[in-house]
């Protein structure tokens, strides 16, 4: 890869008081443009590897660290997580710990305020944002009062004014509900597709997941598993079993059918692909 | 799950004089209010200042935020009236008036208990009225151009927006043991719920923590503010009321200090202090026999 944007060498890294390190030698690296979904059962170093990007691991926690992550040139170790944040964006898995001010406007000035921002601009950046989460018209509301799915986009919204050239998403629909889900999805894709913005999600939806991302990286025991194009990685049905992650239902469906003596030409990975696939093979 | 939770921000908003008003002028007037509360014990002085503060709280129309907010001084006026007639913060001899019983009221007494009520009054209202009519991003805006932190206006807007979130979580953790068969009522059943509440906000703080880094909080440079607090000529023209206002009645009330000590004159009649230490004492019962028996019904 010629200039990554995210470029993570040889990472490890061990939380104080606990036996056995949450990265081990990870390597990976994330073009500008790139939609990443990070995969993997639990305790498999997922948020550790999202927390290491803006630098909240090392800086905030207590650790050992092993290895270097260079954002955008710019090594971590180096700089503090307020100078990584102009850089990039986090979001947290509960959109309610993230929020502390009284109206959504208030929230997504917050860092605005903290960079310096003339108050023009950050009126115009807080129109825009909110329109791009779909939360027009919630500008004065107090994000208490309002749905999981809106405070997380309002989160969203508020990593996204600051411009990060990369968003951070660490399980952010972990806490929602189907329709809560598909709105934080939707928002991340159209901001990688319209505006070229690196999207790195931590997501379980492995189905979802298979549509969206342009690259898939499974983690097993703090070790990148299987890592490229959903296409390859998630047809991999036994290899994903056995670091106890799931491959979409109906690549799992093609794998099972192979196994009962009916093959399939090719694994299908999303829905598209598995109706024009399954036909073929006489599955009605 | 309720959607709309009450933020506990005593604000009151409303488009009077005084909530268009800067805050700096409002703090002038409650820091001076307060001044002038604790030069004097005069019981017409502190009367003045204390109509004068209900004249401007009424103006602003927070008449019945102020009232809610004060409810809470109310047994402890009562109180006050009471244990000061019968024993007075004050040097013996005492001068009696009228006597139940084994108790006895004094002139002293009467002096020192009505001095404190008003003095706790008039100092307040001023400083009542600049919470009520000042949204509180507002006052840490104009404080910052003093040099007050940025982190000190986070610290207050976050905190305000804690509380009924902790409340809430302290519901569901009630909600949860009561379910269980545990008992629910009463102080007894908080208890087993405090730990599982601040094991849940130390968590949401550390988390809070992560997100505002992750925001830039507390990164060196210049700062904005989407807040703008612009001072106007009737500010100015406020401000310096209060500040003459204050200076002038400091000297004045210190430099007639003989003249307005009325503790040993008897500014009531002797009817009227008895009727009003008897009607703050029975409501005094009358409350703490109410709250009694309210507590004993849950």
């Amino acid at each position: 890869m010629s200039n990554p944007i995210v470029s993570i060498q040889g990472l490890s890294y061990q939380y104080a008081l606990t036996e056995v390190p949450a990265l081990r030698d990870v390597s990976l690296d994330i073009a500008e443009g790139e939609y990443v979904a990070v995969m993997g059962p639990c305790g498999a170093g997922k948020t550790t590897l999202c927390l290491s990007l803006n630098g909240i691991v090392p800086h905030m926690m207590a650790g050992g660290v092993e290895g270097k992550v260079i954002i955008a040139g710019q090594d971590t170790a180096q700089t503090t997580v307020r100078e990584l944040a102009r850089t990039v964006g986090m979001v947290f898995d509960n959109p309610e710990f993230q929020l502390s001010q009284v109206t959504a406007r208030e929230e997504i000035a917050l860092g605005l305020e903290n960079t310096g921002v003339p108050r023009d601009e950050m009126i115009r950046r807080i129109d825009e944002v909110l329109g791009l989460v779909g939360l027009r018209g919630f500008a004065d509301r107090s994000p208490l009062a309002m749905s999981g799915g809106q405070q997380q986009r309002l989160a969203i919204a508020a990593a996204l004014a600051m411009y990060p050239r990369v968003l951070v998403l660490d399980e952010p629909t972990s806490n929602l509900d189907p329709i809560g889900k598909e709105e934080v999805f939707s928002v991340c894709a159209q901001l990688n597709r319209e505006r070229g913005m690196t999207i790195v999600i931590v997501e379980h939806e492995v189905e979802v997941m298979a549509t969206y991302a342009s690259r898939v990286v499974v983690l097993s025991e703090g070790r990148v598993a299987l890592n490229g194009a959903p296409r390859d990685v998630l047809r991999q049905v036994q290899a994903l079993e056995a670091v106890g992650a799931r491959a979409p239902q109906v690549t799992e469906l093609a794998y099972r059918l192979e196994q009962r003596g009916r093959p399939v030409a090719e694994y299908p990975v999303t829905l598209e692909q598995a109706l024009a696939v399954f036909p073929a093979e006489g599955v009605r | 799950m309720a959607q709309h939770l009450p933020i506990p921000v005593v604000f009151v908003p409303r488009n009077s004089f005084f909530h268009r008003l800067h805050p700096v002028p409002k703090l002038i007037w409650a820091v001076g209010a307060i001044v002038m509360a604790f030069a004097t014990r005069n019981p017409l002085v502190l009367l003045v200042l204390f109509v004068l503060g209900i004249l401007f709280i009424a103006g602003a129309g927070v008449m019945r935020a102020y009232g809610r907010v004060m409810l809470v001084l109310f047994p402890i006026s009562l109180s006050l009236i009471v244990f000061q007639a019968l024993a007075p913060a004050f040097p013996q001899p005492w001068t009696p008036i009228a006597g139940f019983g084994p108790f006895t009221i004094y002139q002293e007494g009467i002096y020192s208990g009505l001095s404190l009520l008003l003095r706790t009054f008039a100092g307040s209202n001023f400083a009542v009225l600049l919470v009520l009519t000042t949204h509180p991003a507002d006052l840490f805006t104009a404080l910052q151009k003093f040099g007050v932190p940025h982190e000190l206006n986070f610290m207050v807007s976050a905190s305000l927006q804690l509380i009924p979130i902790v409340q809430r979580e302290f519901q569901i953790v009630l909600s949860a043991q009561r379910s269980r068969g545990m008992r629910a009522t009463g102080f007894g059943a908080a208890i087993p719920s405090m730990v599982p509440v601040f094991a849940g906000t130390i968590e949401r703080v550390q988390q809070l923590a992560m997100s505002l880094e992750s925001r830039a909080f507390g990164s060196k440079g210049a700062k904005t503010s989407l807040r703008e607090v612009r001072a106007s000529a009737k500010d100015v023209i406020f401000g310096l009321i209060g500040i003459v206002v204050t200076v002038a009645v400091t000297v004045l009330v210190l430099q007639y200090q003989a003249q307005l000590d009325w503790s040993k004159t008897p500014f009531m009649p002797d009817w009227v202090s008895v009727a009003l230490v008897a009607v703050a004492a029975l409501t005094f019962i009358a409350f703490t026999i109410a709250l009694w028996w309210r507590a004993s019904r849950e």
